[in-house]
Parts: structure tokens; sequence; C-alpha cells
């Protein structure tokens, strides 16, 4: 039972991470699908760079890799006026190919086997604490109502005095820094960077930040829920059911498939910000 | 004497239109100033000049006898002038608390309790009611209105521009605004009024500037001008008073509605059987405060919400059992309330949004095509038809002011031989004549046997236009007795539910 918990507190902390870095980005009214190549850029900087300048250089390199993109992101949707999805995408493209290419040349042969980093349970931590400060920052700061506000009209916001792309400048940078700590994570649990290894936690995270109704507690309990299935199929995988055994993509599949149902059926009232993907 | 507002020689030009042609204008302190004209006429344009939205090609601009320059509203708030605009800036999905400090928090970190206290002063001083926890989106139009008038106060705007205040608004919250108004004046503020309701002028401004195709054409006092000169100053030419029909219309009947009961959005009954017969040539006016259940009438006749109970016959067909494209066959058109969700869509081009609702409809349609050249023909003549102004019918309709993409979407509704309009505030934005025009309209499908039914929030407007008239309140339709078919103060309670 204890094990089944750790593993889901585990299989969680980069999702919400990311999830966390999507709010900050959503909720001002960027859409970002490209989270998932932010953490991708952070975890391969991270693991080039940690056998080099220790954990605390690779944690700051990573998170200048992911804010790299993230300001990328900023730069083409909010200056050139791109579409949002389209950056996104352009943006996934980039990290995978781009890690790829970083891990092949630039991997340091002697530290292949494992990266220095920080205990995961610093990262575990980390996971539980920034969503209370984010719920905490949009009710009672300045900056927070401004996001809000231009994330819900940002037209009507600036007639107030409000600079929406200010505004953003600073939302895509948390998300820059969040989704770096996040890839940072998965280094730091698995011991290696390897190609493609956020594996679609990026989309997953943005799916949680949906559910959760674009409030960070609630993509928090969303996270935790995904991460109780990856954890559960783990444990449960080999076990026959009815005295049927299941293959074990089946068990994989698990969690995905509660995200589809919970998306599809539970969604309730809409609180999608009305200025979503609006310059 | 000093002046809270000088502005002097201001010109602005739009591409080649001179929008603003050397206007000046001078606002003394303590009062209410109107600025009237049509649209286009340049009312809006100055005044986002004076609270730094626009920057002016030249002219000059004085606050409170300071010479100052906006580059920005931040630096026009900063200066004590403040501005409501024709569509409010509230913003639904934050709390009214959050609307009402946004911008001017006054500290990084957001101290909510003293805050909602000083918001509570300020509402209690203007007699207003909020329930500031509550989000923004489920304020009523008035409610809104308020709110705006408090973020003013919020800000310390000593100078306040209030756009079109009362388009939007009931008679008796219209009142109770003007009633708010007086005070604030009284009290050393100076309010700007731009409006195109002549009554409003008449009753509480002081003086008023007459605008004219981007030109000052007069400013007088209103103490020494009636509404009969001022009409004929915005036009720049006489005015003919229009009179509505005397004798009841005995055509058989077009329209009948029985016991049509409707949910609302939140669970509530949106109607709650409605009766109502409407005449072959027969134009009705529904008056009603907004959120009546006016909204609900109209979509459940073109077929966008389903009825509970209750039937509805239009021309010996039942018309609840069709689909709304079925509808549009029949000649159900709609002059939609909301311009922009529901008649156009702004990127397309004129002729496209001629073709919007009616593209299975010839000339638009030729068989499963597109017939792009008589859509084109058709396009050029709904704009021609209550003269839209307009670059060219191939630019996006997000390129025509808000008043012109009404003409055009009022044009359009009655091209295709209309059997029954359904007209929700047909003549928002547009200027004296412009409304005249779109009634005339209206009028003119009607004499060829259409049926239209009338929604606006304008008790006046509908008196003068409309052959008979009916009340909207709590999703109940009643009508006046015989005597008091036209008597404004029954309509009026009529609209408040009081029989």
């Amino acid at each position: 039972m204890l094990s089944l918990l750790l593993l889901t507190v585990a299989l969680s902390t980069p999702l919400i991470l990311a999830a966390m870095g999507g709010f900050t980005s959503e909720r001002g009214g960027v859409i970002n699908i490209g989270l998932e190549g932010m953490m991708l850029m952070a975890a391969c900087a991270d693991a080039l760079a940690s056998p080099k300048f220790g954990p605390v250089g690779g944690l700051l390199i990573g998170i200048f890799a992911a804010v790299c993109i993230s300001l990328l992101h900023w730069l083409v949707t909010q200056i050139y006026k791109i579409d949002h999805v389209i950056s996104g995408m352009a943006l996934n493209a980039i990290a995978a190919g781009g890690t790829n290419f970083m891990h092949l040349k630039f991997t340091d042969e002697a530290h292949k086997g494992s990266v220095p980093n920080f205990p995961t349970w610093v990262f575990y931590i980390l996971a539980f604490v920034i969503p209370i400060v984010l719920w905490g920052y949009v009710r009672q700061t300045r900056g927070g109502l401004r996001l809000l506000a231009v994330g819900s009209d940002p037209d009507k916001a600036r007639l107030m005095g409000v600079q929406p792309m200010r505004v953003r400048f600073f939302g895509l940078l948390a998300t820059g820094v969040l989704t770096g700590i996040a890839g940072v994570e998965l280094v730091a649990y698995t011991g290696v960077f390897t190609d493609n290894m956020t594996a679609g936690r990026g989309y997953i995270a943005l799916a949680a930040l949906i559910l959760g109704g674009w409030r960070p507690l609630p993509a928090l309990g969303a996270c935790l829920a995904f991460g109780f299935f990856s954890a559960l199929q783990v444990q449960l995988q080999g076990t026959p059911v009815f005295g049927i055994s299941i293959p074990a993509e089946m068990w994989a599949a698990l969690p995905y498939l509660v995200t589809i149902v919970a998306l599809a059926g539970f969604l309730g009232k809409n609180r999608t910000p009305a200025g979503l993907g609006r310059a | 004497m000093s002046f809270a507002v000088r502005m002097k020689g201001i010109t602005k030009h739009f591409g080649a239109v001179a929008a603003l042609n050397n206007v000046d204008l001078e606002v003394a302190p303590g009062t209410i100033h109107a600025i009237v004209g049509e649209n286009g006429a340049g009312k809006t344009t100055l005044m986002r000049v004076l609270y730094g939205a626009l920057h002016p090609d030249s002219g000059t601009l004085e606050v409170e006898g300071n010479p100052v320059r906006f580059t920005s509203s931040r630096e026009a708030i900063e200066a004590g002038v403040g501005m409501v605009s024709q569509h409010y800036g509230i913003i639904p999905a934050i709390s009214c608390l959050q609307n009402l400090i946004l911008g001017a928090e006054g500290g990084t970190l957001l101290n909510l309790k003293s805050a909602a206290e000083r918001a509570q002063e300020l509402a209690d001083h203007m007699g207003f009611q909020f329930d500031w926890l509550k989000d923004a989106e489920t304020l009523s139009p008035a409610g809104a209105q308020k709110l705006e008038i408090l973020k003013l106060l919020w800000r310390k705007a000593r100078i306040m521009i209030l756009d079109e205040p009362t388009a939007m608004l009931s008679p008796a919250d219209s009142a109770a605004l003007f009633e708010s108004l007086d005070r604030l004046a009284a009290e050393g503020a100076t309010i700007i009024l731009v409006t195109h309701r002549l009554p409003e002028v008449l009753d509480h401004c002081s003086r008023v500037t007459v605008l004219r195709g981007g030109v000052r054409v007069d400013e007088r006092l209103v103490s020494e001008t009636n509404g009969q000169q001022l009409a004929e100053l915005i036009v720049g030419g006489s005015v003919a008073k229009h009179t509505p029909r005397e004798a009841p219309i005995e055509a058989p009947v077009s329209l009948e509605i029985k016991g049509l009961t409707v949910k609302g959005s939140r669970g509530d009954m949106a109607l709650k059987g409605i009766d109502l017969k409407v005449r072959h040539g027969e134009m009705l006016g529904i008056a009603g405060v907004d959120g009546s259940g006016q909204r609900e009438l109209f979509h459940t006749l073109v077929g966008l919400i389903k009825a509970a109970e209750g039937s509805v016959i239009l021309n010996d067909q039942d018309l609840l059992a069709k689909s709304p494209s079925e509808r549009i066959e029949d000649g159900v058109r709609i002059i939609a309330e909301d311009r922009h969700e529901e008649a156009v869509i702004e990127d397309w081009s004129l002729d496209e949004n001629a073709s919007l609702g009616l593209q299975r409809l010839a000339p638009f349609a030729n068989g499963p095509w597109v017939d792009s050249a008589k859509r084109h023909e058709k396009a050029g003549e709904i704009a021609l038809r209550f003269k839209t102004k307009h670059g060219g019918l191939n630019l996006p309709m997000a390129s025509l002011s808000g008043g012109n993409q009404q003409r055009f979407v009022a044009a359009r509704a009655l091209c295709l031989n209309p059997k029954l309009i359904l007209a929700f505030q047909p003549a928002r934005g547009l200027d004296l004549k412009g409304t005249q025009d779109v009634y005339d309209g209206i009028r003119a499908a009607c004499a060829e046997g259409a049926a239209a039914i009338v929604v606006s929030f304008d008790l006046d407007e509908l008196l003068e236009q409309c052959d008979r008239l009916a009340a909207m309140n709590g999703g109940r339709l009643a009508e006046p007795d015989a005597a008091h078919a036209r008597d404004r103060t029954a309509i009026g309670r009529l609209m408040v539910g009081v029989g």
C-alpha cells in the first residue's frame, strides 16, 4: 500500500510541475502545447551539464534551456502573432530533434551510467508546495489578478491600463522555470537521459490542467489521479482478472483511458479562459 | 474662466479619411456636457483622443489648465480622465471587486479586505448595491454600468467620459443613472456624455456640442436650444416627424404563439406560457428590461432552443416541428441581438457575410454551388439599402464601424422575401436617420405581408415606430388594454410586472 502511494507521488511529480507551468501560461491566455518540448529540453540540458557543473549547475542550465524555449513561444505568439498551437507544435519538434542530436553528440562517455542530481524528494516537496503558492498568487497579488484578467479578456484589460504582453512575458517565464524543474526531475528519477523520455507527459499535464478547470489545486488533484492509475497499472500488471490474463499493453493504457473518459465526461462548468489564444 | 477639458484643433485621420477635422471642445468643470452627432460623426474618436487611446495628428489638449500629451490610457487615467466605453469594460470571469481594482490595485500584494471596505464606501455613497465577491457575469446591464462608474471613482477620475451609457438600460435604470451623474456633477466632477438620445441632453446636460462628419458644427447652452433644432443640426437638414399608423390592422393572423414555455440556461423557466398573435403587415414592439425572456423567445422562434411546451403556427404551418434551415426557407429572418456573436463573421468579407444564414437560398446558392457573381451583386444591394459605408465588398466585415455593420445586418435580414422578421434592437448603435431608415425598411417588408416583432429596450423608440406594443417581464408577455395601448406609463408598469 505504502509503495503504491510512493509510486503515485513519484509518477505524479513531473506532471504536477509541468501542469503548473501550463497554468501560468494558459491562465494568461497563451495556449501552450509546448510543455512537452520544454521538459524534454530541460532534461537533456541537465543530463549534459550536471556531470560538469554538479546538481545545482545542472538544474540551473536545465531551467535556462526550458526558459529559452518558453520565451521563444512568447516571442512567436505575442510579438509575431503566430497561432499558439502551431508555435507549440514547432517547439516540440525542435526539442525532439534537438535533444536527440545533443544527446548523441555531446554526452560525456565517462558519465553515461548516471548523472549526479538532487534527491527526488526535493522535487516531491516542490510539486506539492508550488500549486499552493500559485493558488495564493492569483488570489492575493496584483500580478495574479492581472494574469486572470489578461487571460479572460486582453482587450478590456488593456483599457484598464494593463499590458497583456508584459503580463504574458512573466507568465511564460514562470512556465519555463516550472517545466524546467519538471524536466530535471525526470532525469533525477531515472538517473539518465533517454531520447523522448518525456513520453507525452507534457500533454497529459495539459489534460490535467484542463480537467482541473485551469485552477492550480484541482489540476494538482487531476495529476495525482493520473499518477495513481499509472502506479496501479504498474502494480497490477500480470495479475489475472477473472482468470483471464490481460496483456501488459492493456494495463499500460489504463491511465490514458481514464484521462480520456474524465476529459469527455466530467468537465462540468466551462472554465476555459476566454482570452485563450487571443492577441 | 478655466476649463476642465480644453481640446483645440484636433485632427485625426484614419488612412485617407478625416475622422476629426480641426475640432474644438471646451468643457466647464462640474457640468454635464453632451456630445451628439450621427454615427461616424467622430464622437467616440474625439473621446478616445481625450482618453489617450488614440493619438491625434494635430491639435492640443489641456486637462484642468495643464497642457498634456497622452501616449496611453494609463497616462490619461493618471491625469484624472476616465472613460466608460459603449461595450462595457467588465470582465465577466472575475469578481466584481477584482474588476473594480484591476489596473489600480494599489500595491503588489492585494489587500482584498480593505479594498472591499473602500469599495463598499463608494457604493454606499452612490447608493449602489453590490455583492463584491460574486463573478461579474452575474451583473445585469444596469449593474455593469454602475460598476463602471465606481471604477472611475476608484481611480479618482475627475473627468468622466460616458459613451452611450443608457443604450442597454431600462427607463428606470437610466433615470437612476442620471440621478447619480447629477450628484457627481454637483460634487465637482466633470461629465462628458456621448449620446444619441436627445431627451437625455435636454433634461440633464448644461451644454451640448454637435459634431457632423468630423467637424464641430455648433456648441450651445442646452437652455437656449430645443430638440427639433438639435436634430436638424445633427443631420444637417430638417427631420420629418414619423407618425405611427393609428387604425388597427384587420389582416389575417400570420404568427400565432400559444402557451410557449421554454427552459432557461440555469434550469429555471425563461418563458412562462407566452400567448401572442401577429397579423400580416403588423409590426409588434416588445418592450422590457434586458433579460426578461426576449432573447429566449427569439432563439426559440429561429430554432436555436427547443420549446418545452406550447405551439407556434406561422402562416398555417407548425414552426416548432421544423429545423432552423427549414424555418429560414419559410422566411424567418432575424436581426440578431449580438452582432459579433450571432450575425457576422468579422474575418469574412462583406460578400461572404451577405449570404450568411441565407446560403441555401437563391441567388446565393445554385444547387450545391455558391454563385459568387450573384452573391457579389446581392451584397452590393444589401450594402446600398441602408447606405452602409464600406471600402469594398471584398474587405473583411471587421473593417466596418459598428453602426455600418448593423446597417448591413439589418438590410440582409430584409433582402430575400421575409415572412417573419425578428428584430432585436434593430437600430442598436445607429443615429436618428439610420434608425428611421431601418424601421422604414421593416415597415416596407410588412407592407408586402410580412409580420415583424421588434424587441427594444428603448420604449420611446417602440412607441414611435410600432403598430402595437406588448411588454415582457420575467418570462411573461403582457399587452396593455385597448384604452392604454400607447400609454407610456401603463406599458412601463407592465415592463416591471405591475399590472
